[in-house]
């Protein structure tokens, strides 16, 4: 059975974080009581929806978040392990079984930041990585970046040099801050990658 | 064995009236016990809360459909969904009488009904979520798990309301695109 005047995606999705107006709720509901195939379509939508929650609880994903994320995830029991290592210091760090969450806090100067990369180096200051255009507070004076707890679990103890780097628009780079995190393996594994 | 039937609302609500049609029964929460379950889980939030809303509108609605109190069958759809929003009006006052329409109906007419959705690919999913861009990965973890306000996460991104709603449907849309099933 076809529709002939399906809900866009983008319907469906506002429809099911609520934040349609009333009225288009309505709408939407009826239409959906009323169509096999956008039914099947926003059964799509609720099941990537439970997929990223999942995702976020399982804390496998690399990526900046927020601190009312943090106090969302704390609410609903997940372990943070979190580390503040001092701007141009180093943390000695590790991960265990029962940690759901690993957080890195790296404090900065942000106020006069344009655009924001977090470069993940080596201990020779090679770049391994780079999160490009994070999502950053000018206020907050601070980064919260987790890293994949899985990736975390597995890795060998080593040295990971996390830098803060402003962007200018023309391309032109200032670091902001420099963080070292001495990770020390604890769970079972192989001594190297 | 499941008997698929391709009947029309109106005539499922005729034959449910005509009484003792629990082909036509069975049909009707095939078709409806879905739609149900996903209003359950928009307003409830919670599976259990979801599948109890299932029975209980489906009893309900059972109830009046061979009671032949639907008075015009092709309105179906709309009779079901204001069945859904008055059960959850009543569920929030406190107003319960599942087990005597339980006692009434039986159990087993609701045992095909739930429904776990389409199944999803969660290492795909990862995959496609850790390439999206940093902004996009942070708006839709927030939407979705922390369900903030567009203000909140438009705060965290240091951009305006109507920007996280753009940069959202667009990482929905790679999403799906990346998830095939666009």
């Amino acid at each position: 059975m076809s529709c002939t005047q399906p809900l866009s995606g983008a319907t469906l999705t506002d429809y099911w974080l609520g934040i349609l107006p009333q009225g288009d709720e309505e709408r939407v509901e009826e239409h959906i009581f009323a169509c096999e195939t956008c039914s099947a379509r926003l059964a799509e939508v609720q099941a990537m929806a439970e997929g990223l929650r999942a995702l976020a609880r399982a804390g496998s994903l690399m990526m900046v978040v927020s601190e009312s994320f943090l106090k969302q995830a704390g609410g609903h029991g997940l372990h943070i392990r979190r580390y503040d290592p001092p701007q141009g210091g180093s943390v000695q760090c590790t991960v265990t079984a029962e940690d759901d969450l690993l957080v890195g806090g790296l404090a900065a100067n942000l106020s006069a930041a344009r655009r924001l990369d977090l470069s993940l180096c080596d201990p020779t200051g090679k770049e391994q990585f780079r999160l490009v255009d994070i999502p950053f507070d000018t206020e907050s004076g601070n980064v919260l970046w987790q890293q994949s707890i899985t990736f975390a679990r597995g890795a060998p103890t080593s040295t990971m040099v996390a830098r803060l780097i402003d962007v200018g628009e023309s391309g032109e780079e200032t670091l902001l801050g420099e963080y070292t995190f001495n990770h020390t393996r604890t769970l079972p594994g192989p001594a190297a990658w | 064995m499941l008997v698929v039937m391709e009947l029309g609302p109106a005539e499922l609500v005729m034959r449910i009236a005509a009484g003792n049609d629990r082909e036509a029964e069975g049909e009707f929460c095939r078709m409806m016990g879905p739609r149900i379950r996903l209003y359950g889980l928009r307003h409830l939030r919670d599976r259990q809360n979801a599948d109890d809303l299932v029975q209980q509108v489906l009893l309900t609605a059972l109830e009046t459909l061979r009671d032949g109190g639907l008075r015009e069958p092709d309105k179906l759809a709309s009779f079901v969904l204001g069945t859904c929003r008055m059960t959850v009006l009543n569920q929030r006052r406190g107003v319960r009488r599942r087990q005597e329409l339980l006692d009434r109906f039986g159990l087993e007419m609701l045992a095909p009904v739930p429904s776990p959705g389409p199944r999803l690919d969660h290492e795909k999913l990862a995959n496609c979520v850790q390439s999206l861009k940093e902004r996009e990965r942070a708006v839709i973890v927030m939407s979705f798990y922390d369900q903030e306000t567009a203000a909140d996460v438009a705060r965290f991104l240091s951009v305006s309301e109507a920007n996280v709603r753009v940069i959202r449907h667009r990482a929905i849309h790679e999403l799906r695109t990346c998830m095939g099933v666009a």
